[in-house]
């Protein structure tokens, strides 16, 4: 049996979902669509059901994309779980009475219901049933209170084909029936407490506070992924030292030290053993790039992001940058595609579906391949350019956020289409529910080891083999003359930066030895940065965008690249950097 | 006297008239609890052309100027707060 799980947007339905199901939860797209939606499994009197959390949704009026795909998918539901507000009664009834018109058994789950009572609004839950003739459950997600009533109740979920709208619309009957059973009959004329919820609420959108403390919270979150980030490299550099080299000396002694297999395998033995940043090898470099390298960032990254979402900070942050984004033809709510960029290129382009428009979306998935850097990328780059002293990076990433401002101004320009403007409810601040988080975080891990790391991997045979059978020299003289005369670096340097498209390791192995000056290294991280991350990110883009969107990005991506690292030799060597 | 959003002061209250935009952005504002007859306060405004935030039933959005230009509105005198 399939039971969704329906309700507004931020009402606490996922802290319901991850009550309600176990550990093992699946994201699905809709069907013929890019909406998203999660999958549970849980245990009722011997049966297994099949739980859905359904996009949040206002209405099934299918007024955008997502309520499209709710309004379907209530056709396919057995049962429905409707999830309110308990404090904002009258808002979300009009969903319910959506829903029972829609003839399908729906149980009502009154959520926050501690939170109504703090706030003294009193909502008599068996007159509430009457009105509604449903069953009428009491829940706080976050104490997971009345949790098992629900549960126990679920078999008591019934259809009400009575609702019929009279001539009177569903806004008049959920004003009718709040006015019924809440007290006081209004939230409005609830004093509004002037808490520190409320003080954080306003400051962090205040028109000259709210950019400030973007900044502030931006520069906090990045110290804590670097820092907690290298503590997590640290640890797993030793676990692979003491757990992974022994097998893969046995492994490469198997082998015999040498030739073709060894070669992909193992790579190059330094000094006779196994160097688990420069031996190259599939088995050696390039699973411990990957995994004890930039797994630790990009776990760093999601859990700092995941957080700010959770407490309700990030569509502030979305409301602080909307009007720097509306010139880039994109709204506020583009940071999230973009901030899950940095962690990995992958989740940020797939997250970009969230958009409504097919401009909005080419320009956020363009913006994140071309100038937001993934933390593979930021790793290889300080990796190449943090002994330089800070100088350098600096001037790399203010190349970066220039190329982002005027890459979006043109593409916002030239390219046809509309962009819609900022509309979302700002949730208010909140303790996070841990377990939710969790799996947030467990399902963004996920996105990157099953969607980036099969291709990571692959991108290492292919090297690997093309190393052996000379390519990678046949590539490099041929890129040389551009390589050279464009961005001023050692012909050589033209095979590291095609290489960098497969394996971003390599890429750093090879132009590490070249004894490139500061300029030249410069340019090189810029280069390495602005063009295609990686082939795992060439793959979801042509998902997402198609072959033809994906030839036009493909276009812009090398004028930049070109405009970019030329421009940039040329500004370096006028001013004798 | 009506007036857009926009034109509104920050804490001033006002009762909604009408929404003078398409039809479908119309419902998605009534389903997030936006429609007439409403009373909206607004709570912030944002340098630079950014987002107004209002706050209808005590729950708060950020909307476009776009948007919030065609939201009309008639100020609420004396509302007592």
């Amino acid at each position: 049996m399939r039971v969704l799980l329906m309700g507004n947007p931020n009402v606490g339905k996922s802290a319901i979902f991850s009550r309600l199901t176990g550990s093992h939860v699946v994201v699905s797209n809709y069907p013929g669509t890019t909406v998203e939606y999660t999958r549970g499994e849980f245990l009722m009197e011997n049966r297994t059901l099949e739980v859905v959390d359904v996009p949040g949704t206002y209405a099934l009026e299918a007024t955008n994309r997502a309520e499209a795909v709710a309004s379907d998918m209530v056709e396919e539901g057995e049962l429905i779980i409707n999830v309110l507000d308990a404090t904002h009664l009258e808002r979300s009834l009009y969903l319910t009475l959506q829903l029972l018109h829609s003839g399908k058994p729906v149980i009502v789950v009154l959520n926050m219901w501690d939170e109504a009572r703090k706030a003294g609004i009193n909502i008599d839950t068996s007159m509430l049933e009457n009105e509604l003739g449903v069953p009428v459950a009491t829940t706080c997600a976050l104490s997971g209170e009345g949790i098992s009533t629900l549960v126990n109740r679920l078999p008591e979920a019934r259809s009400n084909g009575t609702v019929s709208k009279n001539g009177s619309s569903f806004w008049d009957i959920a004003a009718e029936i709040t006015g019924k059973v809440q007290e006081p009959s209004k939230t409005e004329s609830v004093p509004v407490k002037k808490g520190l919820r409320e003080k954080m609420d306003r400051i962090t959108v205040h028109p000259l506070w709210g950019p400030v403390i973007a900044l502030l919270v931006l520069f906090a979150s990045f110290s804590f992924v670097a820092f907690f980030g290298d503590l997590l490299h640290e640890l797993l550099y030793d676990v692979f030292n003491l757990a992974w080299l022994p097998v893969a000396t046995w492994i490469s002694g198997m082998l015999g030290g040498e030739g073709l297999i060894h070669g992909i395998l193992i790579g190059d033995l330094i000094d006779g053993a196994i160097h688990f940043e420069e031996s190259f090898g599939l088995l050696t470099t390039g699973l411990f790039i990957p995994l004890a390298v930039v797994l630790p960032y990009i776990f760093s990254f999601y859990l700092m992001l995941s957080l700010l979402e959770d407490i309700g900070y990030l569509p502030r942050l979305g409301v602080v940058v909307d009007a720097l984004m509306q010139r880039l033809g994109i709204h506020g709510l583009s940071v999230v595609p973009l901030m899950l960029g940095i962690g990995c290129n992958v989740p940020g382009v797939m997250a970009g579906r969230m958009l409504e428009t097919r401009k909005e979306r080419f320009i956020v998935a363009t913006l994140i391949a071309i100038v937001v850097p993934c933390m593979a990328q930021q790793a290889m780059v300080i990796g190449l350019l943090g002994k330089a002293g800070i100088a350098g990076l600096a001037i790399v990433y203010g190349t970066l956020f220039l190329l982002w401002i005027i890459l979006g101004v043109i593409m916002n320009l030239f390219l046809k289409g509309k962009a819609t403007d900022l509309l979302m409810d700002l949730p208010p601040y909140r303790v996070p529910y841990w377990e939710s988080l969790a799996k947030k975080i467990y399902m963004r891990m996920n996105g990157f080891i099953r969607n980036a790391l099969p291709y990571v991997l692959l991108g290492v045979f292919v090297v690997n083999l093309f190393y052996t059978l000379g390519v990678v020299a046949f590539i490099s003289d041929a890129f040389a003359p551009v390589v050279t005369g464009l961005f001023g670096l050692p012909g050589e340097a033209g095979a590291a930066l095609i290489i960098g498209f497969l394996r971003k390791d390599v890429a750093v192995g090879m132009l590490a030895p070249l004894g490139m000056e500061l300029d030249q290294l410069i340019v090189a991280s810029v280069v390495l940065m602005v063009y295609f991350p990686c082939i795992a990110t060439f793959v979801v883009l042509f998902r997402e965008l198609g072959v033809r969107d994906l030839i036009k990005l493909t276009v812009i991506m090398i004028l930049v690249v070109v405009a970019a690292g030329g421009g940039l030799h040329l500004i370096l060597q006028a001013t004798g950097f | 006297m009506l007036k857009s959003l926009i034109e509104m002061n920050v804490r001033e209250e006002a009762e909604i008239i009408s929404f003078d935009g398409g039809t479908l952005l119309n419902r998605r504002l009534e389903g997030m609890g936006i429609r007439k007859g409403k009373k909206i306060t607004r709570v912030s405004s944002q340098y630079i052309r950014g987002p107004v935030i209002v706050s209808v039933d005590g729950r708060q959005t950020a909307m476009g100027r776009g948007m919030a230009a065609k939201l009309i509105v008639k100020p609420v005198r004396n509302n007592g707060s």
